[in-house]
């Protein structure tokens, strides 16, 4: 660490990690107990100690490119054993709000999504794109026929190909805003662990970073860090039912798309067919996955929840339900039904991939690569 | 000591509670000619001053001033005090309290020459409350060495006991009298100055501290009393689990202290007490290390200032900023203090022989509720003075954490406000 660190603290910043979940951070006065009661927190530079001093000088440069605010899995237990009510945890979930922010592209679309009031107007976009583009291309019928087998089929009202117009531009779209964000990421937070002594590296190549990426997926996958966790430790199993139902629904929907251009086999599958099963399971852990992850944080009232946990988990909770429903009102045969909860699942999906990098969720991404870097870093092996 | 006559003013004070801040102002007001009564609840006066090795500002032994305190005592004939006595109710108003105390039996009357027959005499062991139930008595016992009034105390635990009888046989002196009963007493006096004091935080409620888990972990007032010539190792600083003399000793500053979870307040006096554990370690054994782990270090005024300079000059002492937050076990008796060095931003694992959590002052009042229904209380069990109402009084730690000067001077003025009360009847 520099021996001289000219402070120049930014007051809208503090006002907004106040205004994200943080409001409690003023009241920390530095005793470090957070930093020893994370059940994570390496030995070298723990967190979130510093993170709380940082923030409460208004060190944007230095928080939003901390890899550490990403290492957090928000477990509580610093909040519990706080001797001032300073709920570090909440302000670490803060400031993953916002250097999400911080990293996406246009602000314009991330400050909607992070609005509250925005919201009517987000719901709106996905339907006009649907219905303009659909009455255009002619790909939406209202008055769909059923399939050769005289069943219903969604794909007679909302044309796969009007789906795939759609979704796949977009896909491309959030994977390209997400690539434009890690550029930078990558690149700030190694500046920041540099700066910090968090690592002996002086650069970040990219096999090593790529095969410290591969020894932290199987980490992730099991959700070991969260069974680490004291205060919030009943998270981990929903978290991993949601994680595991995207993860099948993600095989589903690959699967879906290639049998579908390659062989030319449309929808809906039987039941029996094990894309199906596995379709099914996904949909059904998806739904009990986020309703019990609101739940707890309904339950949970000394953490604050904001606007931006809502809507994810509302959100997760919406997909699973509109799927399952599109499903069954469709094997009821309730025509009229099934085609609007197609058509209100789709608008969600639309939400999740659109918003994917500007959303809550975007801790997919910027938490896996974090957890790469601490990993490539060599910062938990060696002890001073 | 003898029955007040001619008192040249109307009207007494009674003082609950006969530590230093109460034996100052039943002192102060009756050395200007009023009549005053404590009333103790332990079978001798002297509080908590009594279990200190040496108390601030100058490192005096609690004899050099109690002793002073006990001799004006001895000669004022306006002070009347009962130990092993409660009060029980309280009715009145300023100027006029009807005060019901009970005077719990001591089965030893004044013939007591402390030669200690009784207790060479009994059998049954009991755990030493003045030394934390860190050695034990017998059920016959002076609570200790300097106890003032200078007698020995039989338990009521062996009461009905073969125990009793050998105690009162073994007594050349005709001092047991086993058929001694609890009695009520009623006093009308003008004013009542509360003067209940304080507890140690109980450690075992602060759980990721681990006292009551691990043996050679104490608190600073039990170090007091292995520090103390006459504790439970005359003064041998020995860690508990095996009599060892420690190697490293660490201090948890602020252990259940400025703490939402505990007591949310600062106490005051637990700085400079474990910087004065320090020096007693220090000066015990050359080689021993000392870590202190501590939020800020308070060390108020200009003295206690000049103590921490010193203390902080031993490189023997090491100070880490970082509240000890987990213990772990150290192996071998010993135990792992982790915490966060906030000057390195390193996590700091110490593995000491013995840790001593400088935990914080509890009024007496939280846990013993007073019988008098118009006091008021702070959040804390703090007892807030209303000067404009007068009649009843809070002093020393029963007002607010302070160390014995600062009792003694809040004493002394609470001594003027009783009397006060007592010139508007």
């Amino acid at each position: 660490m520099a021996d001289k660190y000219l402070v120049q603290p930014d007051i809208n910043f503090i006002n907004e990690v106040r205004a994200n979940g943080g409001e409690s951070l003023k009241k920390c006065f530095q005793c470090a107990t957070c930093s020893v009661a994370c059940p994570i927190a390496p030995d070298r530079k723990p967190f979130p100690r510093k993170e709380m001093i940082a923030a409460s000088w208004g060190l944007k440069d230095k928080l939003l490119s901390d890899p550490d605010i990403w290492l957090c899995h928000n477990c509580g237990d610093c909040s519990t054993l706080c001797p001032r009510g300073a709920k570090p945890g909440d302000v670490m979930a803060s400031l993953r709000m916002m250097a999400i922010n911080e990293y996406a592209t246009p602000k314009s679309v991330a400050n909607a999504v992070n609005d509250r009031k925005k919201l009517p107007l987000l719901i709106a976009l996905p339907a006009i794109i649907f219905i303009v583009l659909g009455l255009i291309t002619g790909l939406l019928d209202f008055s769909p026929e059923l399939n050769e087998y005289g069943e219903i089929a969604h794909a007679k009202f909302f044309s796969t190909w009007l789906v795939d117009l759609i979704f796949i531009p977009l896909s491309i779209w959030a994977v390209a805003v997400f690539a434009m964000g890690l550029k930078r990421f990558i690149g700030d937070i190694h500046k920041n662990a540099m700066a910090e002594g968090k690592t002996d590296k002086e650069t970040i190549d990219t096999k090593g970073f790529l095969s410290a990426l591969v020894r932290v997926i199987p980490s992730i996958l099991k959700h070991s860090k969260f069974s680490e966790c004291g205060e919030n430790n009943n998270r981990g199993t929903p978290h991993m039912m949601v994680l595991f139902s995207f993860i099948g629904l993600l095989i589903v929907t690959s699967v879906f798309f290639v049998v579908l251009y390659v062989f030319g086999i449309h929808g809906p599958y039987s039941q029996l067919n094990p894309i199906k099963i596995l379709a099914n399971i996904s949909g059904i852990a998806l739904i009990i996955g986020a309703a019990l992850l609101i739940k707890q944080r309904m339950d949970k009232t000394d953490e604050v929840s904001t606007y931006k946990d809502w809507y994810l988990l509302w959100l997760v909770l919406g997909l699973g339900v509109t799927g399952m429903l599109a499903e069954l009102t469709r094997l009821a045969d309730a025509a009229f039904l099934t085609y609007l909860i197609y058509f209100i699942h789709l608008m969600l999906v639309f939400h999740l991939i659109a918003f994917l990098p500007f959303s809550k969720l975007a801790h997919l991404v910027y938490r896996t690569v974090a957890l790469a870097y601490n990993e490539y870093s060599g910062r938990e092996a060696k002890k001073i | 000591m003898s029955e007040a006559q001619g008192a040249p003013f109307s009207g007494s004070i009674l003082v609950v509670g006969g530590g230093i801040s109460g034996l100052t102002t039943a002192l102060e007001a009756a050395e200007v000619g009023y009549e005053v009564f404590i009333v103790e609840k332990n079978p001798y006066l002297g509080g908590r001053v009594a279990q200190l090795k040496q108390y601030f500002p100058k490192l005096c032994p609690p004899t050099c001033g109690l002793e002073i305190n006990f001799r004006r005592i001895k000669d004022n004939p306006r002070i009347k005090f009962f130990t092993l006595a409660d009060v029980e109710k309280v009715d009145g108003s300023p100027g006029n309290y009807n005060v019901s105390i009970k005077l719990n039996p001591r089965y030893v009357n004044e013939n007591c020459t402390c030669c200690g027959a009784c207790a060479d005499a009994c059998q049954t062991e009991i755990p030493n409350e003045f030394n934390f139930g860190m050695d034990k008595t017998k059920g016959a016992f002076l609570p200790h060495e300097m106890a003032f009034p200078n007698r020995y105390v039989i338990s009521s635990r062996i009461m009905g006991t073969e125990d009793a009888q050998r105690c009162k046989e073994a007594c050349p002196y005709d001092a047991v009298d086993l058929e001694m009963q609890a009695k009520t007493m009623d006093l009308n006096v003008g004013a009542i100055v509360w003067a209940t004091g304080w507890e140690p935080y109980d450690a075992s409620k602060i759980d990721n501290l681990g006292f009551g888990q691990y043996p050679n972990i104490v608190t600073n007032m039990m170090l007091e009393r292995l520090a103390a010539p006459n504790g439970p190792t005359k003064g041998q600083i020995l860690r508990p689990s095996d009599n060892k003399a420690p190697q490293s000793v660490a201090f948890v500053q602020c252990a259940g202290s400025r703490d939402e979870n505990h007591l949310p307040y600062c106490s005051y006096i637990c700085c400079m007490a474990s910087l004065k554990h320090a020096t007693y370690i220090r000066e015990q054994y050359p080689d021993t290390k000392v870590y202190i782990f501590y939020i800020d270090m308070r060390a108020p005024g200009y003295r206690y200032e000049r103590f921490y300079e010193k203390v902080k000059a031993d490189e023997n002492v090491v100070f880490v900023k970082g509240k000890v937050a987990a213990v772990e076990d150290g192996g071998n008796g010993q135990v792992t203090l982790v915490a966060e060095d906030a000057v390195s931003g390193e996590k700091l694992h110490q593995t000491v022989d013995m840790a001593v959590l400088a935990t914080g002052m509890q009024p007496t009042a939280v846990n013993a509720k007073l019988p008098a229904a118009d006091l008021n209380y702070t959040e804390d069990g703090f007892i807030i003075n209303d000067l404009d109402k007068g009649g009843m009084f809070a002093t020393g730690c029963a007002n607010r954490p302070a160390d014995v000067m600062m009792s003694n001077q809040n004493a002394t003025g609470i001594a003027l406000k009783a009397i006060q009360t007592m010139m508007k009847r």
